[in-house]
Parts: structure tokens; C-alpha cells; sequence
């Protein structure tokens, strides 16, 4: 089975440049557009990617099921962390000035990272599961009868 | 009456006559195809004439992206658009999209049930079963089931 050559090989090069792009629109996102969703669909794209060009079976041991279950979790456990962890630090739920007291407008740049990063991995992980959840059902009409 | 049909009225109405163009055939398909997945894709490009109604509302003229400058100072004479029809969006997306992949589960559930994803046969279907119900039980529900 080695068919779909061209698809193959431009999978592969396009694989690592869609999450390098998902990353910038992470990261950057609180000074251009972007941000966690739009950065958590790039993300899962590329590993939907290369499940649809190289089989489920391979992006399943490269992302296997079990830790995107825990990831989608994770990612809603940074969000509303961050949260409380300002409120521990005596400031509003989310108020991104307790991280940096003497100066808020850091502390908000940081505020801003983590609860983007729990979005984004929340994202990823969900886009992703949807995509095993109907990916993984047993096919209608095996690969021969085609 | 106060309004007439001027070319100033028309083109500065644009995104509402796009928008009524698109949720109309979005309307269309969801109501003309029998295909269930044809009906999700209906049903997803009548969402999407929603979200261009509301970002293109929210959409100032000559107004820039809503965030602050780093320093904070601001500036009283820039004009920004309006950052809330665009937040409501972004999560009427993340919405649309958790929909979308329930009304595909219900479909690959269907599929599974009738064999096929066609609302004329599974009509069919769904009639025939009722009709056998009605033989076999018809009598103990007063002769409808």
C-alpha cells in the first residue's frame, strides 16, 4: 500500500509548517488576531491531516486517544486555574494584575498566555476527539471492496 | 414612506443583501434536500449568514482593531470597531461546530439504523414499522398505534 504519493510527501512537509503557524497564532495573539480557538483548529488540523493521509492508526500512536481525553480537560482545568489562582492572590476571579503586582500590565501579558494556552489545548484536544470519534467507527466497506 | 430604492440605500445596505441572500439558500437546501448531510451543509451555510451579519455590523468605518497601545496611553480620537458582535461570533462558532458534530453523530447513528441517510426512504422505513406494529398490536391500543 504505498499509493498517494504526492499527498505523502506534501503531508509531511506541510504537517510541521500548519503547527508552527498554530503556534505563532497562539502565541502572538494578544498583539495580532489570533488566539487560542483559532490556534487550537490549525493545531488539530494538522493532526487530522495526517490521520486522513497516513492512516488513524498512525496519528493515534503519534496522539493517542487516552491523553487527548485528558488534554481536553487540562486545558479547561488551565483556564479556570488561572482564575483561581488570582483569586488566592487576593485579586478578582481572571484578574490578571495578581501576577504581577507592582506591575499589572505584565502580569495581564501572562494572565493572557495561560488562559490562551488552556483554550488552545482544550481546542486542539476536543477538534481532535470529534475527529477519532468518527474517524474510529469500523468501516462500512472494507478497503478491498472499493 | 420614508425609504426609497437609492443606489446610496442599496450599497449601503451590501451586508444585509448578502446576508439575506446566503440565509435564504441556506434555508433552501434545508428545506429541499432529502439528504440528511446535505441538510447539515444547509443548515451550517444559514449559520454562517448569521455570523457575517453580526461581524459585518460590528464593523466601524475607518475604525481599527479594539486594543490598547502597549504604553496604554490612548488616544480619545481613534476609532475602534465594535470588539462585542465579534466576541458573541467567535463563540457562536465554537457552538455551531459542537452541532455540526452532533447532528453528524445523530446521522451516522440513522445510518446505522436505516441504512440509509435519505429522508423519503427512512420516511418509508419508519412507515412500515409502524404498520407491522399495527398488525401485531393494533388491536390492544383500540386499533391505533
Amino acid at each position: 500500500m504505498r499509493h498517494h504519493l504526492i499527498l505523502r510527501v506534501i503531508t509531511k512537509l506541510l504537517v510541521g509548517a500548519i503547527m508552527l503557524f498554530a503556534f505563532y497564532v497562539q502565541f502572538h495573539g494578544d498583539f495580532s488576531p489570533g488566539g487560542g480557538f483559532q490556534a487550537g483548529v490549525i493545531m488539530a488540523v494538522a493532526f487530522i491531516l495526517y490521520g486522513l493521509v497516513f492512516s488513524l492508526h498512525n496519528v493515534q500512536q503519534v496522539f493517542p486517544p487516552w491523553l487527548v481525553h485528558k488534554l481536553v480537560a487540562l486545558g479547561v482545568l488551565i483556564y479556570a486555574g488561572t482564575g483561581i489562582v488570582s483569586l488566592f492572590l487576593g485579586y478578582s476571579f481572571l484578574d490578571y494584575g495578581a501576577f504581577t503586582p507592582d506591575h499589572p500590565s505584565h502580569g495581564q501579558h501572562y494572565g493572557i498566555f495561560a488562559v490562551e494556552l488552556g483554550v488552545g489545548i482544550t481546542v486542539t484536544a476536543v477538534m481532535v476527539a470529534i475527529y477519532y470519534a468518527f474517524a474510529g467507527r469500523p468501516p462500512r466497506l472494507s478497503d478491498e471492496e472499493w | 414612506m420614508g425609504f426609497e430604492l437609492t443606489q446610496e440605500y442599496i450599497l449601503g445596505h451590501l451586508n444585509y443583501w448578502l446576508f439575506s441572500v446566503l440565509m435564504m439558500t441556506g434555508l433552501y437546501i434545508v428545506v429541499a434536500k432529502g439528504n440528511l448531510v446535505k441538510k447539515i451543509v444547509g443548515l451550517n451555510i444559514f449559520q454562517t449568514s448569521v455570523f457575517m451579519l453580526y461581524i459585518s455590523m460590528g464593523k466601524v468605518t475607518d475604525g481599527t482593531a479594539p486594543i490598547f497601545p502597549l504604553d496604554m496611553d490612548v488616544d480619545p480620537d481613534v476609532i475602534y470597531s465594535n470588539p462585542l458582535p465579534h466576541v458573541l461570533i467567535l463563540t457562536a462558532i465554537v457552538v455551531g461546530v459542537a452541532t455540526t458534530a452532533l447532528g453528524l453523530a445523530l446521522i451516522v447513528r440513522i445510518q446505522d439504523e436505516f441504512n440509509t441517510i435519505e429522508e423519503d426512504d427512512i420516511l418509508k422505513i419508519e412507515r412500515a414499522i409502524v404498520q407491522t406494529e399495527n398488525a401485531i398490536h393494533g388491536d390492544a391500543m383500540g386499533g391505533r398505534a
